[in-house]
């Protein structure tokens, strides 16, 4: 086990920010630390690196107690923080070459490892730029590189690509896949659905402190009824109309709201067929009509009761 | 791991603009206007000739030694005066006016019409005192002899070893002074190893490093920096603007030396125990130093005075005035004693600063970030 | 109005660090002046305030208690320990200014003709340690001249011919003792120096006023308006004087609230008036500074280092009449040059017709064509900077 958290509580004052947090992290896989902003993943991973007291529970990374002084297990960690953490007076690569002298005194491998961790991110062409040079894109992987240089066995990204431009973040998720493919264990937090998504194996969902879901997607998507959602555009349906959807094979619900109509189903193979059956049937005119599979979002939503995004 | 972190300390202290300004450029700058308006006191370079005139009347034309010796002392490069001879309105319309500091009437004894009282109608005063008082005793003896006049019989025994000069207090807070803002760099120090003040503080904590170590290594580069700054700023005081530290320079290097740790720990102290925005700490620390520099004399020596009779207490808690009076006492004092009291005082303070900094920053777990 | 009504609310938001600023520089002026003005009271006085001395002699005798009688007009006789760390103690603490040591066989040897001399250890920075100085050199100077021109003259009978000598003195007389019950020195070292104090808090807190409008997004979002560059200009400007005004008010104010008895002349007149017009010159100034530096910290820098170096050079802690030439004529490109030395001309006039306050309206004029012409280069610098 890279990461054992057993029942994590931290409070700031009346507040509770981690509510008995529990969560395990295997070897070579990518976690997914997903919850909305506030949810406590910060403070969790500030936790589990022994920058945060917490009041109670159990860390342990590769096995062992989790301290200030366990140098040995934090030489195999590697860290981006979500706010960028550079010096401004320093340029990319003595950026680099600083945190990872940190981790990795010979100065020889040092040099090799500062090399590949800027081939890694793609900033060989800034190389003597100073960060404030750098466009927001270029920076965030400028802070990649410096979690990473010292090819730790256990990275954490806490949220890499707030405000990225796409390109940066395709760039970015795809080296975070490479990494694991080289053997790392990734822990990823986000609030991005979507990333979390695309590239974790395992899935844990945190809200207000609590873990609430945790599993592969597609276990996560199981433990919800839905399995699809049907949408067709269309105008004037009539309220029996609306009703005769809703009492279709399958069909958990139906609603409309004027323009489009959302028929939620269990999971099946033929519901979008029954679905333009019927719309043939009752003569119903429609523009366009698309089927989707459920998302994590719908996931929280039916755990919560809210939308995972804002 | 001292190399470094040493050596990325110093490249990044040596590009921080701020700091540096205030820290060097800012002292060197201040040491540049005190020489400006200090140059000419205690020079040999003579003030200029003051304006004054002398009402000629019957009394003035009878009066010949007045006269003689008042066109003498009134003509030539090292004149006191520039004299003009009026009439009694005239002379009352140049002093309306302003364009002369006084008129003498010659009356027995001389009369000398003022407006107000001032430095140069003191100087026409004891100038018409001294001649007065001359004459009559010349008069009394009827005097052929008068080349005694003027010969000197104070000497003057300085009381040290170095030459007594009004502007050393001014450059000995200026030193002081800059060697406090140096608690720019322990600020920045703390703020970049408390993992709840900064994110590259956070990063170091993660890392396999000891954290007091790091923090150690890098003060180290502080200290070496501000030292170098400070030197700098000797050098150009010596060498440049010429004022003269006596023949102790070996002492006002080492006072300057402690200065600068002591003024670089002060900065970590307070950004240690102040956990407010980084402006809020900057501004606390240079207005601290600033009054503690005003009121060790910088701006005005005789503060320094009514500080250590009024408030004694307060001259030896401002740390800055510790370090301008371990300054000025060796260049006052043949024995050291009083220097080494300052200094051990200051190494007091150091020491505070030290154990305070230690006990905060060990700390390695923080409630919040 | 929106520009005006938005400065006086960011000022608003402000007042707690310009309280500040204004506190600390009243209570730096404050105690400066009434430290300065003491001590040129002490320069100027024709009955100098009597120093302390330590008088050490190791003999006794008509010569040396002539001296000291002569002494005491000046000075008041501290008794100190004779060993160097005691004087020097005592020299350090200012228990005493001014040490004399009159050594053994000093009459002896005076009487005989002999060129020997008095020792005296003094502190460098006092003033009535001067007068100390004269009074013995003259004290001297009278008896050697008894002593070369009359032959065997008895030591009792050469004291008392120098002293009856050295009570002849000057009659001093004021021009116009009515003009003058007025002492204007601590109105005059208060307004020298309100040209630091003042101008650092205009300065600071106007750029703090200056650098929110110099945001570059927020630069552009006031261009896009529908309103003229120049009318935004002129409201600015016009919430600068507001502030600047104000802050002249309280500090002018302040003076005459601390000096009332002495404030009713028609110098107090010239004064405000004085400052009034450094007042626009500092709004100018800090608008200058404000338009030309946008970055927060470097701002900070040129601050101190403008409101600091011309009051060095430019005789606000240092006396005009003290500083060499040469520096002057480069203070005379700053206004405080001008502000001070129209200041030190109404201190020292009597009356004021225009003939007498000719000099200082030429001071205040060019004080004024100083406003305009840093104004007129902050609106190139502006112009300049509105496409960079």
């Amino acid at each position: 086990m890279v990461i054992r958290v057993k029942n994590l509580v931290k409070r700031y004052g009346n507040l509770v920010a981690l509510d008995h947090l529990s969560l395990d992290v295997k070897e070579g896989e990518i976690f997914g630390l997903l919850g909305p902003n506030g949810s406590g993943k910060t403070t969790a991973i500030n936790c589990i690196l022994s920058l945060l007291k917490f009041d109670k529970g159990d860390i342990e990374v590769f096995n062992k107690p989790m301290t200030p002084e366990s140098y040995d297990t934090k030489r195999d960690i590697g860290i981006v923080m979500q706010n960028v953490a550079v010096y401004k007076e320093l340029t990319v690569y003595e950026n680099i070459d600083y945190f990872c002298g940190l981790y990795v005194p010979d100065k020889v491998k040092r040099k090799q490892l500062v090399d590949e961790a800027i081939q890694f991110v793609g900033l060989e062409d800034y190389v003597k730029f100073q960060p404030k040079k750098l466009s927001g894109g270029l920076l965030r992987r400028l802070n990649i590189a410096c979690g990473i240089a010292h090819k730790p066995k256990l990275i954490i990204l806490d949220e890499p690509t707030v405000a990225v431009d796409p390109q940066s973040r395709n760039k970015i998720l795809e080296g975070i896949l490479e990494l694991n493919r080289q053997g790392a264990t990734i822990v990823y937090t986000s609030h991005y659905m979507e990333e979390v998504e695309q590239i974790c194996s395992r899935i844990l969902i945190i809200d207000k402190g609590k873990a609430i879901a945790s599993g592969t997607k597609e276990e996560l998507k199981n433990m919800i009824t839905i399995g699809e959602k049907i949408t067709l555009q269309t105008y004037g349906l009539t309220p029996e109309q609306i009703s005769a959807a809703g009492n279709l094979p399958n069909v958990l619900s139906a609603e409309y709201n004027g323009s489009n109509l959302v028929i939620k189903s269990t999971k099946g193979k033929n519901n979008l067929e029954s679905v333009l059956d019927f719309a043939k049937q009752e003569g119903i005119q429609f523009g366009t009509i698309y089927s989707e599979l459920p998302t994590l979002n719908d996931v929280f939503l039916e755990i919560t009761g809210k939308e995972l995004r804002d | 791991m001292f190399v470094h972190i040493f050596r990325y300390r110093l490249k990044c202290l040596f590009k921080d603009k701020v700091t540096i300004f205030w820290t060097m450029i800012f002292p060197l700058v201040l040491a540049t206007f005190f020489q400006l308006a200090l140059a000419n006191i205690g020079n040999n370079e003579r003030f200029s000739p003051i304006e004054v005139a002398v009402v000629n009347d019957e009394n003035y034309n009878n009066n010949q030694i007045f006269k003689t010796v008042l066109n003498e002392v009134s003509t030539g490069e090292e004149r006191i005066f520039n004299l003009q001879t009026v009439t009694l309105e005239n002379a009352a319309r140049l002093l309306q006016d302003g364009e002369i500091a006084g008129y003498m009437v010659a009356e027995t004894p001389v009369r000398l019409v003022v407006s107000k009282s001032g430095l140069r109608q003191n100087i026409i005063k004891i100038f018409l005192d001294r001649f007065m008082q001359t004459s009559s005793a010349a008069m009394a003896v009827r005097a052929q002899d008068f080349d005694s006049i003027g010969k000197e019989v104070l000497e003057e025994v300085s009381i040290s070893k170095a030459e007594p000069n009004i502007h050393l207090n001014y450059f000995y807070s200026l030193i002081a002074m800059a060697c406090f803002y140096g608690s720019l760099f322990g600020l920045r120090e703390v703020m970049e190893i408390q993992a709840d003040n900064s994110s590259i503080a956070a990063r170091i904590n993660i890392a396999p490093t000891h954290k007091l170590k790091a923090f150690i290594y890098s003060m180290c580069a502080s200290f070496f920096i501000h030292i170098v700054e400070l030197l700098i700023l000797l050098i150009y005081l010596i060498l440049v603007l010429k004022v003269d530290f006596g023949a102790r320079i070996g002492y006002v290097l080492l006072t300057t030396i402690i200065g600068s740790i002591a003024g670089v720990s002060f900065g970590a102290i307070v950004s240690a125990l102040i956990k407010k925005k980084e402006g809020l700490k900057i501004a606390i620390l240079i207005t601290f130093s600033m009054v503690c520099s005003f009121l060790a004399g910088m701006m005005m020596h005789s503060i320094k005075y009514s500080v250590s009779e009024n408030v004694p207490i307060l001259s030896y808690l401002n740390p800055v005035n510790l370090l301008t009076d371990a300054l000025y006492s060796l260049h006052f004092f043949d024995s050291l004693s009083r220097y080494w009291l300052n200094m051990a005082l200051l190494t007091m303070f150091i020491l505070v600063f030290w154990f305070g900094t230690y006990f905060i920053v060990r700390r390695r777990k923080y409630a919040s970030i | 109005m929106q520009v005006f009504k938005l400065c006086l609310k960011i000022i608003k938001d402000n007042i707690p660090t310009l309280m500040i600023y204004v506190v600390v520089f009243l209570g730096v002026s404050i105690l400066a002046t009434s430290s300065m003005s003491n001590e040129s009271k002490e320069m100027a006085s024709f009955t100098p305030t009597k120093t302390d001395i330590a008088f050490i002699s190791d003999e006794t005798g008509p010569l040396v208690d002539g001296l000291k009688e002569e002494l005491s007009k000046v000075a008041n006789f501290v008794e100190i320990e004779r060993d160097t760390e005691a004087l020097q103690d005592a020299l350090y603490f200012r228990r005493v200014t001014y040490a004399l040591y009159i050594p053994n066989g000093f009459t002896e040897r005076f009487m005989g003709g002999e060129d020997v001399k008095i020792q005296k250890t003094t502190i460098p920075e006092s003033y009535s340690s001067a007068y100390v100085d004269i009074s013995v050199e003259k004290y001297f100077d009278l008896a050697r001249l008894y002593l070369t021109n009359v032959e065997n003259i008895a030591e009792e009978e050469l004291v008392s011919k120098v002293l009856k000598d050295l009570s002849v003195t000057t009659n001093v007389e004021l021009y116009d003792t009515r003009a003058n019950k007025a002492d204007t020195s601590y109105a005059n070292f208060y307004f020298n120096y309100l040209s630091y104090s003042m101008l650092g808090v205009l300065v600071m807190g106007m750029s703090a006023l200056m650098v929110v409008f110099s945001d570059k997004d927020i630069k552009r979002r006031n261009a896009c308006s529908p309103i003229s560059t120049s009318r935004i200009n002129m409201q600015f400007i016009l919430a600068n004087l507001t502030f600047a005004m104000v802050t002249w008010f309280i500090m002018v104010g302040f003076c005459i609230m601390f000096n009332f008895k002495n404030s009713l002349t028609p110098a107090t007149l010239y004064f405000v008036l004085n400052s009034f017009i450094f007042m626009i010159c500092g709004t100018s100034l800090s608008y200058l500074i404000g338009t030309a530096v946008t970055n927060q910290e470097a701002l900070s820098a040129v601050c101190n280092v403008v409101t600091l170096g011309p009051s060095f050079i430019s005789g606000v802690f240092v006396p005009q009449e003290l500083i060499s030439q040469s520096v002057l004529r480069i203070a005379s490109f700053t206004p405080s040059y001008w502000y001070v030395k129209a200041n030190n001309e109404i201190a020292g006039l009597t009356s004021f017709g225009f003939e007498q306050l000719e000099s200082v309206f030429s001071s205040i004029l060019i004080q004024l064509g100083f406003a305009v012409a840093m104004f007129a280069v902050a609106l190139v610098v502006a112009k300049r900077k509105r496409y960079a």
